[in-house]
């Protein structure tokens, strides 16, 4: 029962092979190896998705990031996918912060790319209504660097909040 | 205010990079610390101070005020240019002359900065300095992420700014009259959160018809080294001239360690080799005592790739270099990984991608390690110090042991791809955000899907398991050496049998399952190069490749530019790579097409001349420009280098049993080559070559025994001989 309700048996298995990998690394490479992987994952983890930013919207739904993901660059295309399901790219938008302006990724092209540098803000809005009282929700991303083809990608597993109006 | 310059395209000025031993510092030559500069497509700003494979800062700008006025430097700067050690510049602004002095110095890691203000004015000038810097305090090799918390302190000497273990310290000669944080005034002590931008102002007062300094200086990296380094050097800020002057020797006695090459009928060869051989210099890296090696390449690859660094070593055997070449070998073999580890795709025997002295950055690529068994190989080859090859044997038969547990028993063929999946899995429940990049396959063209069997990593197994069996032979392990030799016998007969592609008169890029990949890249020189091909059909390969849609007047193209996947702008499917067209050279000399060998190392050489010594590492594949490219990389100087001592003076060491082979390919028309103190086992070797005959000058202690191809002849100690040479069958 050392798992309990909020630790799933599969995320508690895969704590557990973690921690084990962990000492393994520690063994071979020692603590300070060790100790600075977790600074780098701590920072990754905590650098991207802005926290509690997905909220619900009138029309659907919006998050934060608030540095690219993994990459710099130029990108030709951007897709989203909430709970596996592809969001028409006419209705996804996106802007560097809230001084820019809004961009419909439908428009993004090889010569208009959206460019990302390190600690771009960017913000998503998407009209893709969400079910009522629904809990958590996957939004997947999906980047098409101009340079380099592999897609780049980022999942968030979060439960939306209501939007706050003033 | 002067506006932002971005590098990059063609035509532009080269950037500026002082390195030291642990540190960087990269500009754009106007006067601050800035270098904007096209990145995968879109502009980056790389400017900055790097120190133990941490990215410090991001740009860092110095303005003056008098009260009325600002400038910053750019836009008041005269001139720039190196001087021994580092770089200085020209400014003048109110009837100021200003001379800016920049340094990288270790340890501690970092930079110095200094200006001499000079005035003429019969009255005291009163000036504000401003130094801002955005802080960024993480890895170079986690692109695209800048950390969003800080910690900031003042200290008696200094002020520290920090992220997790990762930190800076920045001291100056005048002490700040007033700090801001993001623009905000801040009277010091401790701050904690979002930051973007630090400043500091300096209260400074120029006296009549006089001058004064002011240094900067900025240095970190590990917390936990910074501090004992700072401790160490007196908590001083250094002067710029002693770090310059340190790193000018250092550099002096580095360079007439190294052989001179002469050719008087090609002298842009020499050129570029001394062009190379400086380029080469400046990625040594030592972030920590116990780790060394060169860093990748500028801006974006600044840290140690293993892949890279196995590229670059062997230049290092040519320059002489043992010593360095023996401690990053050590320094890579110290992560062979001993057990399974998911979560860095790491499996028994391997090497790592990436390490620095603080995280190691995965394992799980398919080439990587297969490339370090040739360079144990060849540094014995180099030094004959065989007193370690039993502990080298071991480390080489884990990763035999590695790669027979990825081969086809039936084939020998190696399988690559899918190695980074791993990590998304073991992750994949733990977090509620994640990450990647879909990238199924990790050989060198890491961004193309090459599975499952590349023909260049297949040759790189085959090269590891030739390499393994002869050190096995000298360690006496006849039975790993019995093995070892079988395997590879059984892999070439495999390669000859199942890449031939006849229609195309050149070589399969890959094998999924048992089909072949119908594309044509240059990586399939790599089995020519090897002599794996009967000579008809390497030739064949060779012809081919010179063929348009491969072969451009700039390098050659990673993608052939007829394949329907080809993309001038892709970065493994279709841009020009200078290694590639190394590659190329490589064949070319290997098949004995000496005029075609030349000519692509001669397009390479132009790149460093037209590159004012740097050497971009790739290009569009429509026109001759940088794209996506660093603008130095160790890929395009170090195999070149290898190439004008192992295929253009032909030569092979062989210190184990002090022999050496000496069979150049000069072309016809030139008179007279010279090489000049190259390092081998226990002494060095002088080669002056004429058509038809070489003369060998031996410095050693004991007779050395030179194969010239037609004859072998006995050159004993402090002793000049001449040898005849065979007529060179041009094919």
């Amino acid at each position: 029962m050392l798992a309990g309700p909020v630790v799933s048996n599969h995320r508690f298995a895969s704590l557990l092979r973690l921690a084990g990998e962990a000492i393994r690394v520690e063994a071979q490479f020692g603590t300070q190896s060790l100790e600075a992987l977790a600074w780098v994952a701590s920072t990754v983890g905590a650098s991207v998705y802005v926290p509690e930013s997905l909220v619900r919207t009138p029309t659907g739904l919006r998050f934060a990031l608030a540095n690219p993901p993994l990459r710099v660059g130029a990108f030709s295309s951007l897709s989203l996918r909430v709970d596996g399901v592809v969001v028409p790219s006419d209705r996804v938008r996106v802007r560097l912060g809230p001084a820019c302006p809004w961009r419909e990724t439908a428009l993004l092209t090889p010569s208009e790319p959206l460019e990302l540098a390190a600690g771009t803000p960017i913000e998503f809005d998407a009209d893709w209504p969400l079910r009522e009282g629904g809990g958590e929700i996957t939004l997947r991303l999906e980047f098409h660097n101009v340079a380099i083809p592999p897609l780049v990608w980022l999942e968030v597993r979060g439960t939306p909040r209501e939007m706050e109006f003033p | 205010m002067s506006e932002p310059r971005v590098a990059g395209a063609a035509g532009r000025r080269a950037p500026v990079l002082l390195t030291s031993s642990a540190s960087a510092v990269l500009a754009d030559g106007r006067g601050d610390l800035c270098y904007a500069r096209e990145s995968r497509g879109a502009i980056t700003e790389w400017g900055g101070v790097y120190a133990q494979l941490v990215r410090l800062t991001g740009p860092w700008t110095l303005e003056l005020a008098d009260g009325s006025t600002t400038t910053d430097l750019p836009s008041c700067r005269l001139d720039d240019a190196p001087f021994p050690g580092g770089w200085r510049s020209h400014h003048r602004w109110n009837g100021l002359s200003i001379v800016q002095d920049v340094v990288a110095i270790s340890p501690p890691a970092g930079a110095v900065r200094r200006l001499q203000i000079r005035s003429t004015s019969e009255r005291p000038v009163p000036l504000t300095l401003r130094s801002r810097f955005s802080p960024y305090l993480f890895p170079v090799l986690v692109e695209g992420i800048r950390p969003l918390e800080f910690e900031v302190r003042t200290a008696a000497d200094d002020i520290s700014v920090r992220h997790h273990g990762f930190g800076l310290r920045v001291a100056t000669t005048v002490p700040p009259s007033r700090l801001t944080l993001d623009g905000r005034p801040w009277i010091g002590g401790q701050y904690r959160g979002a930051l973007t931008a630090f400043a500091s102002e300096h209260e400074v007062t120029v006296p009549a018809a006089g001058s004064l300094e002011v240094r900067w200086q900025l240095v970190g990296g590990l917390v936990r080294d910074l501090d004992a380094a700072v401790a160490d050097a007196g908590g001083r800020v250094g002067s710029p001239d002693e770090w310059a002057a340190r790193r000018a020797d250092d550099l002096r006695r580095w360079t007439e360690g190294t052989p001179e090459l002469e050719f008087p009928d090609a002298p842009e060869f020499e050129r570029a080799y001394r062009s190379a051989r400086t380029a080469l210099r400046q990625l040594y890296t030592a972030p920590a005592p116990e780790m060394v090696g060169l860093v990748a390449g500028y801006p974006w690859y600044s840290a140690i790739w293993c892949r890279d660094l196995a590229v670059m070593l062997p230049a290092l055997l040519w320059l002489g270099d043992f010593e360095w070449v023996a401690r990053s070998l050590d320094t890579v073999f110290r992560f062979q990984s001993h057990q399974s580890l998911p979560m860095l795709a790491g499996e028994p025997g391997e090497l790592p991608m990436q390490i620095s002295p603080g995280p190691i950055f995965l394992y799980g690529t398919s080439d990587s390690t297969l490339r370090f068994p040739a360079v144990v190989e060849q540094m014995h080859r180099h030094t004959g110090d065989l007193s370690s090859v039993t502990e080298w044997a071991d480390a080489l038969h884990r990763i035999v042991e590695w790669g027979m547990g990825r081969s086809d028993p039936a084939t020998g063929l190696l399988r690559h791809g899918g190695e980074a999946e791993q990590i998304s899995e073991t992750t994949a429940a733990l977090t509620h955000v994640r990450y990647g990049i879909d990238s199924p396959d990790t050989t060198i063209w890491d961004s193309a899907d090459r599975r499952d069997h590349a023909l260049d990593v297949e040759v790189l197994w085959w090269e590891t398991l030739r390499s393994a069996g002869q050190l096995h032979g000298h360690a006496a392990d006849r039975e790993r050496q019995a093995t070892c030799e079988g395997l590879a016998t059984r892999l070439a007969a495999t390669m000859r049998d199942r890449y031939l592609w006849p229609e195309e008169r050149y070589l399969f890029d890959s094998l999924r399952g048992s089909k072949p990949v119908a594309r044509v890249r240059p990586n399939a020189l790599r089995a020519v190069s090897a002599g794996l091909l009967d000579p008809s059909a390497a030739r064949a390969a060779v012809d081919r490749a010179t063929e348009e849609d491969l072969t451009t007047p700039w390098g050659v193209r990673s993608l052939s530019s007829r394949d329907p996947g080809y993309d001038p702008r892709a970065y493994h499917d279709g841009q020009v790579w200078t290694i590639a067209t190394s590659w190329a050279a490589d064949a070319a000399f290997s098949v004995g097409a000496r005029a075609r060998g030349i000519e692509y190392l001669r397009t390479i050489a132009s790149r460093f001349e037209a590159e004012d010594g740097f050497a971009n590492e790739c290009y569009r594949g429509d026109r001759a420009e940088p794209y996506n490219s660093c603008f130095l990389l160790g890929f395009s100087v170090a195999p070149f280098l290898s190439l004008l001592f192992e295929r253009l003076w032909g030569i092979r060491a062989g210190g184990m049993d002090d022999t050496v082979r000496v069979v150049p390919a000069f072309p016809d028309g030139w008179k007279s080559a010279r090489l000049r103190g190259l390092r081998l086992a226990q002494g060095t070797l002088d080669l002056e070559w004429s058509p038809g005959t070489v003369t060998a000058r031996w410095n050693g202690r004991r007779t050395l025994s030179i194969d010239t191809g037609g004859s072998v002849r006995e050159v004993l100690p402090g002793t000049t001989a001449s040898l005849d040479l065979p007529p060179f069958a041009e094919r």
